[in-house]
C-alpha cells in the first residue's frame, strides 16, 4: 500500500473550485488546520498562500486576527470556520481582519462544513467586505 | 497477479470493423490474484465475455465497481455467473447518502430497463459500499478512494504481495488543477497510484479534443501522462477509449503518447494503450515491471 498521504477528494475539489473564484475563500481540514486560501484571499491578507502554507490557530491569529469592534482578538474557537468544523453546522460572523501591512478590513464571513458519505472533511469560508468596507479597509 | 482487459472502451459500446483491434466493449478488467481467486474491475459489457470464460463450478467472486455510469454496469445482467445458484458474488461500489448501493444498481436491473430484478438473480449476490480503510480479498489488500469524475466515483488499488495494480478508468485530475506544479497530496488519485507496478488510467481524449470536453470527467493524453509521471507508476495502460476513436486514430494517439513520454524522459515501453483481450502480468513494483504475458 502507498504510504503517501493524500487530501480527501472533497478538499481537492473545493480547492480547485476556490482557485477559480474571485471571492476570497478559505479551506480548513477536519482537524481545523488552514490548508488553503485562494488568490483573492491572498490579496485581502497581503500574503499569497504559497508564501504562508498550512497554519494552525495560533499562527493565524497572530498574523491576521480577527478582531472585534474594540480591537480585541476574537477567540479562535468562536470563528465561523472553526464552528463549522466542530459543530458540523453553517456559521456566519462579522469582524475585522488585518492584512500584513496592518490595514484593517471589516468582513462578513460565511462558513459551511464539507460533508461526505464518510463524515465531515473540513469546511469552507467565504469572505465578503462588510457594508461600509467595500472601498477598502481602515488603518490599524 | 495477472490482469486481462475484457473491455477498454468508455461511454458506450462501439463494436465494428473500425474498432476491432482495440475493442468495442466497455470497461472491465479481470484480475487473477496469487491464490487464483478472481476480481472483476467494473462490469461494462466486457464482463459478458469474462463470465463466459469462467468455469461453472461453485465459486465466489468480487466485482469492484468504480461508479454506476452505464458503461461500468451494463454487463451485469449479461454476466453468466449471476445466473448460477452455486455462485456467490460480492459487488463493491461507492457509498452515497442518497440510497444504498443495491438500490442504486437496482434502478438499472429492474423494469423497464431490465427483464429481471435484482431479487430474481439466481446467484447469491450481496452489495457493499467500500470502506474508507483498506480491506482484504484473498491474499490481496484492496483500497478504494474517491477520484475526480462526475458523480461519486472510486479508483482502486490492489496489492498482492509486492505487486500492485491501480485502476482509475474515469478520472479528470487536471480539472481546475495544474498537475505539473501541484503538491502530491492535492492530486486526485495520487495515493492510489503512487509507485504502483501497473496503472490502468483514463486516457479518453487526445489533447486537441480535451478543451471541448473540459469537466466531462476524463483525461487528455497529456494529463494522463503527467499523472503517471507524478505518481511514479511502473507502467501505464491508457484506457477508456473514446467511442469515436477508430483503431487508426488510437494507433496515432498511442504514438503521440509514447513521444510525449519519451520527451519527458520517461522509461521506454512504460506507456501503452489498452487492447481488449490483452493479458498483463503484474510484476513487483519497479519501473517497467509489467510485462505482456
Amino acid at each position: 500500500m502507498p504510504t503517501s498521504t493524500q487530501k480527501p477528494l472533497e478538499l481537492i475539489l473545493a480547492r480547485n473550485l476556490m482557485s477559480a473564484l474571485s471571492t476570497p475563500a478559505f479551506l480548513v481540514d477536519e482537524g481545523g488546520l488552514l490548508v488553503f486560501y485562494n488568490e483573492a484571499a491572498g490579496m485581502l491578507l497581503g500574503k499569497p498562500w504559497e508564501e504562508l502554507g498550512t497554519v494552525g490557530a495560533e499562527e493565524w491569529g497572530a498574523l491576521f486576527g480577527p478582531f472585534d469592534d474594540a480591537g480585541e482578538p476574537i477567540p479562535y474557537d468562536t470563528l465561523p470556520l472553526v464552528k463549522a468544523v466542530r459543530d458540523d453546522r453553517p456559521a456566519h460572523a462579522e469582524f475585522e481582519i488585518r492584512s500584513t501591512d496592518g490595514e484593517g478590513h471589516r468582513v462578513e464571513v460565511s462558513a459551511f462544513p464539507i460533508q461526505t458519505p464518510h463524515g465531515s472533511r473540513g469546511a469552507i469560508a467565504v469572505f465578503w467586505p462588510a457594508a461600509g468596507d467595500a472601498a477598502g479597509g481602515t488603518s490599524a | 497477479m495477472r490482469a486481462k482487459l475484457w473491455g477498454t472502451r468508455g461511454s458506450v459500446p462501439s463494436p465494428g470493423p473500425e474498432t476491432i483491434r482495440y475493442g468495442g466493449n466497455t470497461s472491465c478488467v479481470g484480475v487473477t490474484l496469487s491464490d487464483g481467486s478472481l476480481l472483476a474491475l467494473d462490469a461494462g459489457t466486457g464482463i459478458r465475455n469474462l463470465g463466459l470464460a469462467l468455469p461453472e463450478e461453485p465459486s465466489r467472486l468480487h466485482i469492484l465497481l468504480t461508479h454506476l455510469h452505464l458503461d461500468h454496469i451494463q454487463g451485469l445482467v449479461f454476466f453468466a455467473p449471476c445466473f448460477r445458484p452455486q455462485t456467490e458474488i460480492v459487488i463493491w461500489g461507492p457509498a452515497s447518502p442518497e440510497a444504498s448501493l443495491r438500490d442504486r444498481i437496482a434502478r438499472y436491473i429492474s423494469a423497464p430497463l431490465s427483464p429481471i430484478e435484482v431479487r430474481e438473480l439466481p446467484c447469491d449476490v450481496s452489495f457493499r459500499s467500500t470502506p474508507e480503510s483498506e480491506w482484504e480479498i484473498g491474499p490481496a489488500r484492496v483500497r478504494a478512494a474517491s477520484v475526480s469524475h462526475r458523480g461519486p466515483t472510486l479508483g482502486y488499488r490492489i496489492d498482492d504481495g509486492p505487486e500492485s495494480l491501480a485502476y482509475i478508468p474515469d478520472h479528470e485530475p487536471a480539472l481546475g488543477a495544474d498537475l505539473e506544479t501541484l503538491e502530491d497530496e492535492w492530486i486526485s488519485g495520487f495515493g492510489l497510484a503512487a509507485g504502483a507496478s501497473l496503472l490502468i488510467h483514463d486516457g479518453q481524449y487526445a489533447d486537441a479534443e480535451y478543451p471541448d470536453h473540459l469537466g466531462w470527467g476524463h483525461s487528455s493524453t497529456s494529463h494522463a501522462l503527467s499523472f503517471a509521471r507524478r505518481t511514479g507508476a511502473g507502467r501505464t495502460v491508457l484506457f477508456h477509449h473514446d467511442p469515436l476513436h477508430t483503431d487508426a486514430q488510437l494507433d496515432r494517439l498511442g504514438e503521440e503518447a509514447r513521444k510525449q513520454w519519451a520527451a519527458a524522459g520517461g522509461e521506454p515501453g512504460a506507456i501503452e494503450l489498452g487492447v481488449e483481450g490483452a493479458e498483463l502480468h503484474v510484476a513487483a513494483a519497479a519501473p517497467g515491471a509489467v510485462a505482456a504475458a
